[in-house]
């Protein structure tokens, strides 16, 4: 429940964000409908990234994995893929500034950046 | 009087694939002369038959550039088959041959109940109303929130 009250939230902004954008209403059961669609896609998307991971023989899942869920529309897995390099470029960014920093001063979190990406793959999914 | 002869033909086909002679001609990628007979006999649509070629919607990405070229087929010489059409029937779950439902299917019927039991609903949301209590403001990025919504301002 808690995590629905939390999509349920983000689609109502999300929602609210695109209203505005397109000059038009959303009833609350139309965003009702929308966060609970979501919450169960999350659950079709979870399923296959697993499989997919799997079946590559990992039990992390990866970017890869993440593209075979937009493997039907070639525009989606167009966007998704430039959102992984993206991605992919900034982490390595930060990893250069991470060294250097590291280098200076001895002692650097790497598990703040990782939660950073996980975060925004979770909202490109929704 | 079409259905009662593709019945017969049906079994045509069949005794086309254990039959000797045919075998030999079905070995391409494509129909064989008698099958091509068949097919454009009983199972091809033309002209004459009154009835439009069916197609199927193209994916299209209302947020995104859209990458799929636009086949270009005649509106009025096909009928799209649509997904839409029959919602009122989808909150149940249709009859199975060999298939079962999936799990996302489940999931399209759940939803179109639950939006069956909104539909009825004027103003506040019982969806909304039940899950809101439950609403930790952690889990969210509240930056987001610029404008203020009805569903978050009423906490």
């Amino acid at each position: 429940q808690r995590l629905k009250a939390a999509v349920h939230y983000t689609v109502g902004c999300l929602c609210q964000d695109v209203a505005e954008d397109k000059d038009v209403q959303f009833s609350k059961q139309t965003i009702a409908a929308i966060s609970e669609i979501t919450f169960r896609q999350c659950e079709n998307f979870a399923k296959d990234l697993e499989m997919f991971a799997r079946h590559a023989k990992r039990s992390t899942v990866t970017t890869e994995d993440v593209k075979l869920l937009a493997r039907r529309s070639n525009s989606l897995l167009k966007y998704i893929t430039q959102k992984s390099e993206e991605l992919a470029s900034r982490n390595m960014e930060q990893k250069e500034k991470k060294k250097k920093k590291s280098s200076a001063a001895k002692g650097g979190r790497t598990g703040e950046q990782e939660t950073a990406v996980t975060e925004s793959e979770d909202s490109n999914m929704a | 009087e079409r259905r009662s002869s593709s019945l017969q033909h049906k079994s045509a086909l069949f005794s086309c694939v254990t039959g000797q002679k045919q075998i030999r001609c079905h070995k391409n990628w494509s129909l064989s002369p008698e099958e091509f007979e068949i097919w454009d006999r009983l199972y091809r649509i033309k002209e004459s038959d009154g009835v439009k070629e069916p197609i199927l919607p193209q994916v299209h990405f209302e947020t995104l550039e859209n990458l799929e070229e636009i086949s270009k087929h005649d509106e009025k010489a096909t009928h799209e088959l649509s997904l839409s059409e029959w919602r009122i029937w989808q909150n149940r779950p249709f009859p199975t041959s060999m298939v079962d439902h999936s799990d996302r299917c489940y999931h399209f019927i759940s939803v179109m109940e639950m939006i069956e039991v909104l539909r009825h609903e004027q103003g506040n949301c019982s969806y909304e109303l039940e899950i809101q209590p439950h609403l930790r403001i952690e889990d969210v990025n509240v930056q987001r929130n610029k404008s203020h919504l009805s569903v978050t301002n009423s906490t």
